[in-house]
């Protein structure tokens, strides 16, 4: 087991990110071209070395409210640069980098930058309200055809029903839930980049309107604008780059029904995903320093510390309750960002991934996990979960 | 969750595969395909059966009460016009295993809903002049604690 898995021989090279915040009164463009210049600067690199170009999600999902990843095209364009391997794509999207570290582990290109650009907070502004999903389109296609009409028009109306079935099966409480989101505001706190980093409480959160129940206010994320970009760069290159992270591990397995709706128990929808992910290492979850794990909604956090191994199915209630185990300090510091609870919806595990590197690094400043040597990074959108270990580079 | 004039929301791509499912809610009626081959029934429609993989499916309705699975109860309006709040139900059928779907729940207050609860088929307007399904409260049916949860893949 080990050097042949084909993450081995890709890194993460670079990641910068534009302003964010609820409004960022700059065109998705501009806010692309401010992260891809800062992630390619990052890595050590120049626009003359990129050659391969990605986003997400491509296709008829670029224009839904308030994703404004732009034309990639039109990015090439503005870049000037050529490119061996390009690619925009929902499906497939387990992780921000699982696509790029295909194509410089197979030599399609040697540097891809990828990038996700989200003006949700200035959508969520001009529709008096964060938009319905699917608001856009004339009809509900695919999977979403079983649920829009009925009225499940958000993914927080799709979600909240799993959460309910969990919190009923496992005797979990919203008490408990609270601390998640509580916990990663207090290291929003020391984020400057966070969109919310005032102190919320327990309280706070109980006191909190309902939007689908049993998921209220604070446990959807933040509808925010900003661009992430990450870089992604052969290992080979390493000697070129200023400081890269390891891939050690990664998957992104689909073993249920691929719907909201159908999925046999949504509560499990990342185990097969952690379990391929555990396959390929020798590490084991004890190994891991901190944890970056899809915090779309709470419970999705939830999910993913019992599907990576850090507690058991049902337990995650107990585990994070009191917010010790979770906080800077803790055995696993989560989302040591302020996740997108309250550092922003950056979607898709592009801030999760950015927050993880530069912990690596040692460069997360004063909310750094000292001796940080193995990242958890995880992603989940609806039923496309993805999940990888990083670590800091020793070649 | 009766509402005048038309409701608001958005409504259904229909397709070659899904055209008799909507067409029948037009009549209130529950349909899901059936395999004649290995007799088990899938949902949403494919033409394909989930059990055996088979091509050759059904038309069949289901008439039987389902029981709540889980539900949610929607506060947000997401668009405007939405009457709020209302609830939503994953609604599974204990003689069709194959089965789950998701609807609205009426006959009883929001706050009402259960997991265990039993519900009759039923369906209402809906957006773009489709019908939806609405499912409707059983009363005084007690709420099974633990409806059997879905079968697994492949499972007929």
């Amino acid at each position: 087991m080990g050097s042949e898995w084909f993450e081995r021989r890709a890194v993460i090279s670079g990641i910068g990110q534009s302003a964010i915040g609820r409004q960022i009164d700059r065109s998705g463009f501009q806010l692309t071209l401010d992260a891809i210049l800062a992630a390619v600067g990052d890595a050590g690199l120049t626009l003359d070395d990129i050659d391969g170009l990605a986003m997400f999600p491509g296709g008829g999902k670029a224009n839904l409210p308030g994703y404004a990843n732009g034309n990639l095209y039109e990015i090439q364009d503005a870049l000037r640069i050529t490119t061996t391997w390009r690619q925009g794509q929902v499906e497939g999207m387990s992780l921000p980098f699982y696509g790029p570290a295909q194509a410089v582990a197979t030599g399609q290109a040697r540097h891809v930058v990828i990038w996700r650009t989200v003006k949700e907070g200035s959508a969520a502004r001009n529709a008096g309200g964060r938009p319905a999903y699917g608001s856009v389109n004339p009809s509900a296609e695919g999977p979403l055809a079983w649920l829009l009409p009925v009225g499940a028009l958000s993914p927080v109306c799709q979600v909240a029903p799993w959460a309910a079935r969990y919190l009923h099966d496992y005797g979990v409480t919203r008490e408990q839930l609270a601390w998640i989101p509580v916990t990663q505001r207090a290291h929003a706190a020391l984020n400057p980049d966070a969109v919310y980093r005032t102190p919320l409480t327990v309280e706070d959160y109980l006191a909190s309107r309902m939007i689908s129940t049993p998921m209220c206010l604070y446990d959807c994320d933040v509808p925010a604008d900003g661009s992430t970009a990450i870089v992604v760069s052969a290992a080979e290159a390493a000697a070129d780059l200023r400081a890269p992270v390891a891939i050690e591990a990664m998957a992104g397995v689909i073993d249920g029904r691929p719907s909201w709706d159908q999925w046999e128990d949504f509560s499990r929808v990342g185990h097969a995903t952690a379990a391929a992910m555990w396959n390929r290492t020798g590490l084991a979850p004890a190994d891991v320093d901190v944890a970056q794990l899809y915090d779309g909604f709470t419970i999705e956090a939830v999910w993913w510390l019992e599907a990576m191994g850090f507690c058991k199915a049902g337990e995650a209630g107990a585990f994070v309750e009191g917010g010790t185990r979770i906080a800077l300090g803790g055995e696993l510091p989560l989302n040591t960002w302020g996740g997108q609870l309250s550092g922003g919806r950056l979607h898709a595990a592009f801030g999760h991934t950015a927050e993880a590197v530069r912990q690596l690094r040692g460069e997360a400043g004063a909310r750094q996990v000292v001796g940080a040597e193995v990242a958890a990074v995880t992603n989940v959108g609806g039923y496309e979960a993805g999940a990888a270990l990083l670590t800091r580079w020793r070649r | 969750m009766t509402s005048p004039g038309a409701p608001v929301g958005i409504p259904p791509a229909v397709t070659e595969e899904t055209a008799a499912f909507w067409a029948a809610a037009a009549e209130g009626r529950l349909l899901v395909e059936r395999c004649t081959g290995c007799g088990a029934e899938s949902f949403p429609p494919y033409g394909m059966c989930r059990a055996c993989r088979g091509r050759a499916v059904e038309a069949v309705e289901i008439r039987d009460r389902g029981r709540v699975y889980s539900f949610t109860v929607n506060h947000q309006r997401w668009l405007p016009g939405l009457e709020v709040p209302y609830a939503l139900v994953l609604v599974e059928f204990p003689d069709h295993p194959g089965v789950r779907v998701f609807g609205r729940l009426r006959g009883c207050p929001p706050d009402a809903a259960a997991i265990g609860m039993a519900v009759e088929v039923g369906f209402e307007p809906g957006p773009g002049g489709y019908a939806v399904p609405s499912f409707v409260a059983v009363p005084n049916v007690p709420a099974t604690g633990d409806p059997a949860v879905a079968p697994a893949r492949g499972a007929a």
